[in-house]
């Protein structure tokens, strides 16, 4: 038996046992179709999303109730009788833009994961794989390293935009750089960039490792709670800077989703189906890249979203990308803030890093997908 | 008609075709035979508008490098030989990429998509290539063989019409018989002749010299990325053009006409 029958049973191999007499050919035909099952499991994660983004904002070190924000909310008390001042700031300056940009931040990676996976053809692959996530890195690093003493001026200019324009720019330099080498004649060989990517990323590694070397107590502090990645910083202001770029490239990803559907045939047949292939991968990297870089800036590592979502949703719904891809990214942002949830009440007050959580349920979590569903993706 | 004129194809610093001129006429099938590495599926590549060669291309008329991708799916469906796929995707799936991404139910400019129709299309698609009652299993799943006949499937839903706004549209198979049972390779073949009797053109890499004798209209004999000899089975395939073609001598027999009784003498051999 197909290991994901498992999941989605009745609707993959019915038992013959349960099929009326009357279906015949129409019930075989029906067999093959999840696209009832994946608009179903879409509005379950809009409700699912929702909920999370209400309990996020609800949720925290400080009390501030429900039944006042709901009083507030809803107009039957002013601002001041239902809340305090501190509690109004809490939520609306602290928690709201947390949620916000864990929504953002956690759709971008999910979303970035399932498109390069399918542009790779590889149900492994994964922004981080291919180099543009050590780009993004490498960027903050050398901002928290060198800024202020090398690009002093420049760095006075940009101010708090430093760290996250800096990882943007890695991630794109990143991209431009895979795109120039495994392009030739117009022709974009994904073995070729695969492999550069794991070259540039090694590079991009060994020069933050020279920069970690001379980087003194304070930066080092600095470099590992970046690394480890966080939602701590939220802010308006850095929502500012990378919603548009993440809802940009979410926006443009429906587009995608048919020519990523056929590329899974191959290059050749999907040209043959009438996908204008060539502008599919230019303009599926350059989302790809905006996406992660931008994610990457404002959140730092945060590990297994891009990987481990649209896996999960490739066993319950298939793979066909359009629903895979606005699936993904309701339950990145569904995911990334609870995850968030976590990290900020297990040790109250004080907060772990949501990348370890992530890490931790992430890890074993694919790895134990990866045992399960070894023949089905063909490793 | 598909029309390959002075084609000549470079891969690297060698080149694999050598002006290559053919034609394929809308309502007949052309089978194009040769030896390995004799340029059947560059050719075949070269008609279906995938790689970049010298001299022109041209099907119903216009050069195919004038025609987007989303047009010429329209005009022409292709067979490759051999599909491996990385996601788990059902039968149904497969088939319906072909009428999603392609054009037998989508108007020009690529709206209006009819879902009945679509599933009406790759359920008959699917009953046509022996496959009625997979579509619920996992392509993964199915042997090579029936994994081609999906792939079949998928390529007739895309241009299901064989004339379409009087236009005939192409089947371009690469080996569509190579890993099928001889039932199969029958109903496969009876399927191709069938699309030309309806108006429509196929194409076929065939190395069944039995099944091309059978099927063909027309035979394009293929050596060393040039074409030898192009004509009706019956014209060109005789014993000296498979010595020269095929590096072997072979009798080409005839069998005699109907109710004349006919002595297989080796059959004392078993």
């Amino acid at each position: 038996m197909h290991p994901s029958n498992a999941v989605t049973g009745d609707i993959m191999a019915p038992d013959p046992r349960r099929v009326s007499p009357f279906a015949g050919l129409r019930a075989d035909w029906a067999a093959g179709d999840r696209s009832r099952l994946a608009r179903l499991l879409i509005l379950v994660l809009v409700i699912v999303t929702s909920f999370a983004f209400g309990a996020s904002v609800m949720t925290g070190a400080a009390d501030a109730s429900v039944g006042n924000l709901l009083r507030w909310l809803t107009g039957t008390e002013t601002a001041e009788a239902a809340l305090s001042l501190r509690d109004r700031i809490i939520i609306l300056d602290i928690r709201l833009p947390r949620a916000v940009l864990g929504l953002l931040v956690g759709a971008a990676l999910a979303v970035s994961g399932a498109v390069m996976q399918g542009l790779f053809r590889n149900p492994l692959a994964d922004p981080g794989l291919v180099g543009v996530s050590a780009g993004a890195g490498l960027g903050a690093v050398l901002t928290i390293v060198l800024g202020a003493s090398v690009f002093g001026p420049l760095f006075a200019l940009v101010g708090i935009y430093a760290l996250p324009v800096a990882a943007f720019l890695g991630a794109l330099l990143t991209t431009f750089l895979l795109y120039r080498i495994a392009t030739r004649g117009g022709q974009t060989s994904v073995a070729t960039m695969l492999l550069a990517g794991v070259a540039l990323a090694a590079l991009a590694g060994a020069v933050t490792g020279v920069l970690i070397f001379v980087a003194d107590d304070k930066q080092l502090r600095d470099l590992t709670f970046w690394g480890l990645g966080s939602l701590a910083g939220a802010s308006w202001t850095k929502i500012a800077g990378a919603a548009p770029i993440i809802l940009l490239s979410l926006a443009v990803v429906p587009f995608l989703a048919r020519g990523l559907n056929a590329l899974t045939l191959g290059e050749a047949a999907a040209f043959h189906m009438g996908v204008p292939v060539q502008r599919l991968k230019t303009v599926a990297v350059v989302t790809v890249a905006a996406s992660t870089g931008a994610a990457v800036a404002v959140s730092g590592g945060i590990g297994f979203v891009g990987i481990v979502v649209p896996h999960v949703l490739r066993l319950l719904i298939g793979p066909d990308n359009r629903y895979l891809l606005p699936a993904s990214a309701l339950l990145g942002g569904t995911l990334l803030i609870v995850a968030d949830m976590v990290a900020r009440t297990i040790v109250p007050p004080a907060e772990l890093p949501i990348g370890i959580i992530t890490a931790f349920a992430g890890a074993p979590f694919f790895l134990w997908i990866l045992l399960r569903g070894r023949t089905q993706m063909g490793l | 008609m598909i029309e390959a004129l002075d084609v000549t194809v470079r891969l690297g610093s060698k080149t694999v075709l050598h002006d290559i001129s053919l034609t394929a006429r809308a309502g007949a099938l052309t089978a194009i035979v040769g030896p390995n590495g004799s340029g059947k599926t560059t050719t075949m590549k070269a008609l279906a508008g995938e790689i970049a060669c010298d001299g022109r291309v041209l099907i119903g008329g216009e050069d195919i490098r004038s025609l987007k991708p989303w047009q010429l799916a329209t005009r022409r469906a292709v067979l490759p030989q051999a599909s491996v796929i990385s996601f788990p995707f059902t039968v149904r799936e497969i088939v319906r990429m072909g009428l999603t991404v392609g054009a037998s139910t989508t108007r020009v400019g690529g709206t209006s998509a009819d879902p009945g129709l679509a599933d009406r299309i790759a359920r008959e698609a699917l009953d046509a290539v022996d496959l009625g009652g997979f579509a619920g299993r996992f392509y993964q799943e199915l042997s090579g063989g029936e994994q081609q006949r999906v792939q079949l499937a998928r390529a007739l839903s895309q241009i299901w019409e064989p004339v379409r706004d009087g236009r005939p549209a192409f089947l371009l198979l690469d080996e569509p018989v190579s890993s099928l049972d001889i039932r199969h390779q029958l109903t496969i073949m009876r399927l191709a002749a069938d699309y030309c009797r309806r108006g429509g053109g196929v194409v076929a890499i065939m190395h069944d010299l039995n099944l091309t004798a059978m099927f063909a209209d027309q035979v394009v004999m293929m050596k060393e990325g040039r074409v030898v000899a192009a004509g009706a089975p019956q014209a060109i395939m005789t014993d000296g053009m498979m010595e020269t073609v095929f590096g072997c001598p072979m009798r080409v027999s005839v069998p005699p006409p109907a109710g004349i009784p006919f002595v297989l003498p080796q059959t004392t051999m078993a």
